[in-house]
């Protein structure tokens, strides 16, 4: 059976609400550059989109409540960390195929 | 009635006859399984980002150059059109569940619109990339040619061209989605009661919504501070 029905009056306010946030947080990542760590905006702007991402999937999405799903979102976030950026983050650091590789310049041999 | 369940009927060896158990209104089954399509979504685009940061690892003032070279203005008139059409496809969800379906279906026109708009801004923005000589086979992207730009730079455009490519081919589904549940709804096969495939079409539009708010950033934005440090936007 459908989830049941709801009152669109008392819960658009919630959508707006989330909407503000967004678009904040999109005014700061245009803001950043000027105001804080120019240099490196890099991570600033992923911690801000991670902030984006969290108020999207929990809103947006409905996850708020979802154990279920929620675990297994934070199951799907811990295999990745693991095998797809510690381990590969540990190849990258080490990168010893400068000779025969193709993402790298044919030129500058690491 | 479309949504009329009629039992079907097994026989087991003795000539007794069961009900076989429906799944029909399983809503939560639904959505359980179109989390699981969603998570093959974050694993191949999550496979694309992890290519992107291992090139961006090996080549990294590349990276930040070629970045600074995007048009940030039109990456931002995008996330913002997209986040509008987020709200509108989460408002039309809750319209369809409150009992308003026409509400729902304006919710769910409004945001084919947007999604048209973010593709045609997107077709402006390649077109200059062309017209500027940066698109996929053009010399600039081809390693060893003599006019190839460095070899971060090629690579952080071909990831740009593909994964933007990608990203756009969703938003293009989505709207096929879009249209199709206009259909359903306008057969009463979608109602207020049975919205499970309007709850995952929202879904799949969260997820293109989300893809963007890593694709945004990382392609537009970390070059930003290069911009800002020089005085001013960098050309092709």
């Amino acid at each position: 059976m459908a989830t049941k029905n709801v009152n669109y009056n008392e819960e658009k306010g919630l959508y707006y609400k989330v909407l503000f946030g967004l678009l904040l947080l999109t005014a700061v990542t245009f803001i950043q550059p000027h105001l804080f760590l120019a240099g490196s905006s890099f991570v600033p702007q992923m911690i801000i989109a991670v902030i984006k991402a969290y108020l999207i999937v929990i809103y947006y999405m409905h996850l708020k409540g979802e154990k279920l799903i929620i675990s297994m979102v934070w199951f799907t976030l811990f295999l990745v960390t693991v095998f797809f950026i510690i381990i590969i983050g540990i190849d990258v650091a080490n990168f010893q195929f400068g000779a025969e590789s193709y993402i790298t310049a044919p030129t500058a041999h690491h | 009635m479309s949504h009329e369940y009629v039992p079907e009927i097994a026989t087991d060896r003795d000539g007794n006859e069961h009900v076989v158990q429906g799944w029909q209104d399983d809503f939560y089954g639904g959505k359980l399984g179109f989390w699981l399509f969603m998570f093959t979504e974050v694993m191949m685009f999550g496979a694309m980002f992890l290519t992107l940061a291992y090139y961006n690892a090996l080549h990294p003032q590349d990276f930040i150059e070629a970045s600074a070279g995007l048009n940030r203005w039109l990456g931002g008139f995008n996330t913002v059109i997209l986040l509008i059409s987020a709200l509108t496809m989460g408002l039309g969800l809750l319209k369809m569940r409150s009992g308003d379906v026409k509400g729902a279906k304006l919710m769910i026109i409004a945001t084919i619109i947007l999604a048209i708009i973010f593709l045609g801004v997107k077709a402006v923005e390649w077109t200059h990339e062309y017209e500027h000589g940066i698109f996929l086979g053009l010399p600039a992207m081809q390693g060893g040619h003599e006019d190839s730009m460095p070899f971060g730079k090629i690579l952080f455009f071909g990831m740009y061209f593909t994964m933007t490519g990608l990203h756009g081919f969703h938003i293009i589904i989505g709207i096929g989605l879009m249209i199709w549940l206009l259909k359903r709804m306008n057969a009463g096969k979608v109602t207020p009661e049975h919205h499970i495939l309007h709850w995952n079409i929202a879904l799949y539009w969260d997820i293109v919504h989300l893809i963007w708010v890593f694709v945004f950033p990382y392609y537009y934005m970390i070059g930003a501070g290069v911009s800002v440090a020089t005085g001013g936007h960098h050309g092709h």
